[in-house]
C-alpha cells in the first residue's frame, strides 16, 4: 500500500485500508522507542512547522519528539511568541511557511478548519493537530493503535466514549474511524453534552453509562472542561461524576478485562477515579507512547519519500 | 518480478546450498568458535539468509545462534530521490549485541549503500566488538568503501545486468539469475 | 423617449404577462400595449420624428417593474473597503434593483436625520438605483433609547430596524412598535435571540456536528418571531420580519396572519437556494446570517412565499472585503453579495426548475415591496416612473471578482456560469444599466 494523501486533516479522508497501513507503520516506530538511542537519520534536512494556536503540552510535545527522532528540524511557532500576536493572518503566516520551504506543517488551531484552510494554500503537507471542535486524528490513530495492541482487532469490538462527546473532536475523529474499521461506538453522556445529531456518525446515543457497559471491551473517558458547570451544561462535577464517572466498581460491569482509556489531561476524581486511572486496566500511560509511534509513522509516511503517488 | 530477460542461471538450489554451508563454516572457523557470535539477517532475502546459517551452524556446532531481524529503510539516504516508498517492517533484535561479533547478512552486495544503511541501523542498537559481512552473491560496482568478509559466490557484472536472488522462503523457486535490463 | 417592443411585459400589479410594447416619456411610463405602430408611437410621445426615440427591440425578452430589494447593506459611511454606495448602486442595477431599502448598520450607525440625508445625498450622487435609507431603530444600536422616529421619516427613511442584530429586550420591541405608529413606517425585525444563538457560526444540525461547527439552533430565530408578531397583535403595531429562515418562523407567521396580525416577512433567496449540506469549512461565502437551514426548512420557506404567508424576497446583500472572508470559517463575518447574481440564481434554480413562475418573482420582489414600504415603482401603470428591467432568460456569464460591480467577492457563485441576466435597467426612464456596453 502507498500512502496518497498530501495532509491529514480528519480520518474521514482515510480509508480502513489506510488506516490499517498507518497503524502497521507505527510498529516498527514504537521498536525505535524503546531503543536506548532514540534517533534516526530518516528525515535529515526535512524541516517541520509547528503551529499550535491553542495550549497544549502534550500534543506538541509528541510531534515533537516524533519529528525529532526521525531526524528532522523542529521550528516552533508557538501562539505568544509569533507575530500571530501581532495580528498576522493564518493565511500571511501560512505564506510565511512556503517561504522557508517547510515540508511539513502541523497545526493546532481553536477554529474548526483552520487546518483545511491552510492546506488549500500550501504545497507542504498539513497535520491536524486538533482544531475546534473538529478533528483530532492523530489522537484517534494513537488510539486506534492502543485498542488494536490490546484487543486484537476492531472487528465487533465495544467501545463506550463517554463525557462532554458535544465539544470533543477526540470522540468525533476517534468515532470515524472505528466505524470503519468495523467496531460498534457508543456515545454515552449527558443530554446537554451529547446532541441526537451526532447519530450521523452511525453511533449509538445513550445516556446511561451503566446500561451499556456490559460487554464494553474499551471504554474511553472524555475531560470534562470544568467551565461547563460555569455554562450550565452539567449542573454540578458531584452530579456528573455520579452519572458519568469511571470509577474501578463501575467498571466490573463490563463482565470482561476491558481496557480503559483517556487522551488526557485527566480530571481525577471527575470523570475518572485515581485509582481506575492508575490500574492494571488503565491503558492511558501507553496511549501518550503510542501516540509519539504513530505521529512517527504519520509523519514518515507524508515526507519519507516516495511522493509520486500523492493524489490530493 | 524483474522486467527483462533472464542470461544466465548463477545458482541453483544445490548452489545455493553449498554456498551457504561453506560461509557458515568461514564464520566458525574465522571466530574461532561460535562464542560471541550473533547474526543478523538484512530484510528481506538476508533473513531467511541468516536463518539457513543459524541452522548449519546448529546442524555441526549444536550451538543456536541468536538471530536478529533488520530492516533498513528508515536508514536509507535515497528516500527523497524514489518514486515508491518502501513498505516499513519491524527491526526485531531481541539481545544485546554489545561486545558481540556480529555477523551482518545480505543476499547481494552491490553499490555497498544497503550495507552502510545497515551498519548505521545496527550502531543505533548498541556497540558491537566487531561487524563482519556475508553475502551470498558479490556483484562488484561498489560506491563505498565496503568490503564482504565472507561471500558466496562473486559475479562480474555490467552496469546493464541486475542480479535476482530467488529463495523458497520469499519467492516460488530457489536460484540466483543474472538479467539483462531492458 | 423610449420604445421597448415585442416584449414579454410581467407586471403582476395588472395581472400582465403577454408580448407586447412599452413606451416611456419624460421618465413616466406613458403606455403599454399589445403592438404599437409607428404612428401611435409618435402620437403618444409626440414627437415628429421615430428617430427621436430610442426603440429596443425586446424579443424573447422580458420586461418587468424594476424589482425593489428591501434588504441591502450598503455600508457607506464607515466601511467603504467592503462597499459604498457608489458601488452598491451600480450592483443593484446591474442585477435588475431600481430601489433598494439600505440597512442602517454603517459606522456610525443612522440613527439621526443627518446620516438619513447623507444616504439619500450619496445615492443621487451616484445616480443608479433608488436608495431608501432605513433608519435605526434604538440609538447606536444599543437597544435602549428610541430614535427620533418623526424626524427621521421626515428625512427620508421609510422604515426602521437595528438589523444585524436582534432586539433583545422586549420591552424595546413593545415600544419602538407603539411610537413607529406616528410614522405609519414598519419595523424591520432581524430576529435572533443572542443567548440562543450563541457562540454559533452556522446552523445547529447535523452538518454542524460533522463540520465541527458551533450550532445556532432554529430556535433563535423562531423565538423572537413569535415574539414580535405577539408584540405587533397586542400593539397594533407594524412589523416586518427579516430573513426567515426556520419552518417554525413559517408557522407562526401562517398563524399570525390569519389572526390579521400587520405582518409581513421576506426570505433571502441564499434560503432558497442552498442548505447548511452546503457549508464547507474553506468557503466562508456559505456563513450567512440567518445560517443556512435544513431541507425542510428550505421547503417551508418556499411554501410560505407561494401561499402569500411570506411577503417578499430580498437579497440581504452583505459585502465583506476577501481579507475579512478568507480566514477560517469561524472567524469570518456573516453575509454574502448578492444582488448581482441573486436574480440569475433565482431564475436557474427555481423559474426553469418550475418551482416558482416568473409572475411570482416579480410580485415577491417589486409589487409586494412596493407596496408594504410605500414606494413609487412595482407596476408599468402608464403615468409611474419608467423603473424598468429588461431581463434576457439566454445571457450566460461567469462570475469573476473583475466583472463584479460590488467591490466584494463573497459569493458562493464566484467562477461559476449562472443564466438568465438582467439586460438593461431604467430609473425614472433614464438607462442606468446596458450589458451590451459594459
Amino acid at each position: 500500500m502507498q500512502w496518497m494523501h498530501k495532509d491529514l486533516l480528519d480520518i474521514d479522508n482515510l480509508t480502513a485500508q489506510e488506516i490499517e497501513h498507518i497503524l502497521q507503520t507505527a510498529v516498527p516506530m514504537k521498536e525505535v522507542l524503546a531503543r536506548p538511542i532514540k534517533k534516526l537519520p530518516t528525515l535529515r534536512g526535512k524541516s517541520i512547522a509547528l503551529m499550535f494556536y491553542e495550549s497544549s503540552t502534550r500534543t506538541r510535545t509528541s510531534f515533537e519528539t516524533a519529528a525529532k527522532i526521525l531526524g528532522a528540524d523542529i521550528t516552533n511557532f508557538s501562539v505568544a511568541q509569533s507575530s500571530v500576536s501581532k495580528g498576522e493572518s493564518l493565511l500571511d503566516t501560512a505564506k510565511t511557511l512556503q517561504a522557508m520551504n517547510i515540508d511539513l506543517v502541523v497545526i493546532r488551531h481553536t477554529s474548526s478548519g483552520a487546518p483545511e484552510f491552510l492546506a488549500e494554500w500550501l504545497t507542504a503537507g498539513v497535520i491536524n493537530g486538533g482544531d475546534g471542535q473538529h478533528a483530532h486524528p492523530t489522537q484517534a490513530l494513537l488510539d486506534y493503535f492502543t485498542i488494536k495492541d490490546h484487543l486484537g482487532g476492531f472487528k465487533g469490538k465495544k467501545i463506550l466514549i463517554i463525557g462532554d462527546v458535544l465539544h470533543s473532536r477526540v470522540a468525533r475523529s476517534n468515532a470515524l474511524g472505528l466505524k470503519k474499521l468495523g467496531a460498534e461506538v457508543t456515545f454515552i453522556g449527558p443530554p446537554t453534552l451529547l446532541s441526537p445529531e451526532m447519530k450521523y456518525l452511525g453511533v449509538k446515543i445513550s445516556y446511561d453509562l451503566d446500561k451499556e457497559l456490559p460487554g464494553a471491551d474499551a471504554v474511553m473517558a472524555l475531560r470534562l472542561q470544568l467551565e461547563r458547570q460555569q455554562s450550565g451544561l452539567v449542573p454540578s462535577i458531584r452530579e456528573y461524576n455520579r452519572l458519568y464517572g469511571l470509577t474501578r466498581e463501575r467498571i466490573e460491569k463490563t463482565g470482561k478485562p476491558t481496557i480503559v482509556m483517556h487522551p488526557g489531561p485527566m480530571n481525577r476524581g471527575v470523570e475518572i477515579a485515581s485509582d481506575l486511572a492508575d490500574s492494571v486496566q488503565s491503558v492511558i500511560e501507553e496511549q501518550v507512547t503510542n501516540g509519539v509511534a504513530v505521529r512517527m509513522a504519520l509523519i514518515y509516511l507524508m515526507i519519507g519519500g516516495g511522493t509520486a503517488n500523492v493524489v490530493d | 518480478m524483474m522486467e527483462g530477460t533472464p542470461k544466465n542461471r548463477i545458482m541453483d538450489e544445490d548452489g545455493i546450498r553449498r554456498a551457504i554451508s561453506r560461509i557458515s563454516h568461514e564464520i566458525v572457523e574465522k571466530s574461532k568458535g561460535t562464542e560471541n557470535l550473533v547474526l543478523v539477517g538484512v530484510r528481506t532475502r538476508g533473513v531467511p539468509l541468516a536463518e539457513r546459517i543459524q541452522e548449519r551452524i546448529l546442524e555441526f556446532e549444536n550451538v543456536r545462534l541468536p538471530l536478529g531481524l533488520l530492516d533498513i529503510t528508515l536508514y536509507r539516504d535515497d528516500l527523497s530521490m524514489i518514486d515508491v516508498q518502501p513498505v516499513l517492517h519491524e527491526t526485531r533484535v531481541p539481545f544485546s549485541i554489545e561486545g558481540k561479533t556480529l555477523i551482518l547478512i545480505d543476499d547481494v552486495l552491490f553499490t555497498g549503500r544497503t550495507v552502510r544503511a545497515a551498519l548505521n541501523a545496527l550502531i543505533d542498537l548498541g556497540r558491537p566488538h566487531k561487524i563482519q559481512l556475508a553475502v551470498l552473491i558479490d556483484r562488484g560496482h561498489r560506491e563505498l568503501p565496503i568490503r564482504a568478509d565472507f561471500v558466496g559466490k562473486n559475479v562480474p557484472t555490467s552496469s546493464r545486468e541486475t542480479i535476482s536472488v530467488c529463495l523458497k522462503e520469499t519467492d516460488e523457486n530457489e536460484e540466483v539469475l543474472l538479467w539483462e535490463k531492458l | 423617449m423610449l420604445w421597448i417592443k415585442n416584449v414579454r411585459m410581467v407586471d403582476p400589479s395588472q395581472g400582465i404577462s403577454a408580448i407586447g410594447d412599452l413606451l416611456v416619456k419624460d421618465g413616466r411610463i406613458a403606455k403599454t400595449g399589445e403592438r404599437f405602430s409607428e404612428e401611435d408611437v409618435l402620437a403618444v410621445l409626440g414627437v415628429k420624428k421615430i428617430n427621436q426615440v430610442d426603440q429596443v427591440e425586446g424579443q424573447g425578452k422580458y420586461l418587468f417593474p424594476g424589482l425593489i430589494d428591501v434588504h441591502v447593506h450598503l455600508r457607506e459611511p464607515g466601511q467603504e473597503d467592503k462597499e459604498d454606495i457608489q458601488s452598491g448602486t451600480r450592483a443593484a442595477v446591474r442585477g435588475g434593483f431600481t430601489s433598494i431599502l439600505a440597512m442602517a448598520n454603517t459606522k456610525p450607525v443612522v440613527d439621526t436625520r443627518a446620516m438619513v440625508e447623507f444616504v439619500r445625498h450619496q445615492a443621487q450622487r451616484a445616480g443608479k438605483a433608488r436608495v431608501y435609507p432605513v433608519a435605526a431603530v434604538t440609538k447606536g444600536f444599543l437597544g435602549q433609547e428610541l430614535v427620533e422616529m418623526v424626524d427621521l421619516k421626515d428625512g427620508g427613511a421609510v422604515a426602521f430596524s437595528d438589523d444585524g442584530k436582534g432586539i433583545q429586550s422586549a420591552e424595546t420591541m413593545r415600544l419602538s412598535l407603539e411610537y413607529a405608529k406616528l410614522t405609519g413606517c414598519p419595523i424591520i425585525s432581524h430576529c435572533e435571540d443572542n443567548n440562543l444563538a450563541g457562540q454559533g457560526v452556522m446552523r445547529k444540525g447535523e452538518a454542524s456536528a460533522r463540520l465541527g461547527l458551533k450550532g445556532i439552533p432554529a430556535s433563535a430565530e423562531s423565538v423572537m418571531v413569535a415574539r414580535d408578531v405577539l408584540i405587533a397583535g397586542e400593539t397594533g403595531g407594524k412589523v416586518h420580519i427579516a430573513h426567515v429562515s426556520t419552518k417554525e418562523s413559517v408557522w407562526i407567521l401562517r398563524a399570525a396572519k390569519k389572526l390579521g396580525i400587520d405582518v409581513s416577512a421576506e426570505v433571502n433567496p441564499h434560503h432558497l437556494l442552498f442548505t447548511d449540506e452546503d457549508v464547507k469549512l474553506t468557503n466562508a461565502s456559505y456563513k450567512v446570517n440567518p445560517p443556512l437551514a435544513g431541507r425542510e426548512d428550505q421547503e417551508a420557506l418556499l411554501e410560505g412565499l407561494l401561499d402569500g404567508t411570506i411577503d417578499m424576497l430580498a437579497t440581504d446583500h452583505a459585502p465583506h472585503t476577501w481579507e475579512e472572508k478568507t480566514r477560517p470559517f469561524a472567524e469570518t463575518p456573516f453575509g454574502i453579495n448578492a444582488l448581482e447574481t441573486v436574480l440569475a440564481a433565482v431564475w436557474q434554480e427555481l423559474v426553469l426548475k418550475g418551482k416558482m413562475n416568473i409572475e411570482k418573482v416579480v410580485q415577491l420582489w417589486s409589487v409586494n415591496p412596493a407596496c408594504r414600504f410605500g414606494l413609487e415603482g412595482g407596476t408599468l401603470r402608464a403615468g409611474t416612473p419608467a423603473d424598468l428591467v429588461l431581463f434576457d432568460p439566454a445571457w450566460r456569464e461567469i462570475i469573476t471578482a473583475e466583472s463584479l460591480e460590488s467591490k466584494a467577492q463573497n459569493t458562493p457563485f464566484l467562477g461559476k456560469e449562472l443564466q438568465g441576466f438582467p439586460i438593461m435597467t431604467w430609473v425614472g426612464g433614464k438607462i442606468v444599466m446596458n450589458r451590451d456596453h459594459n
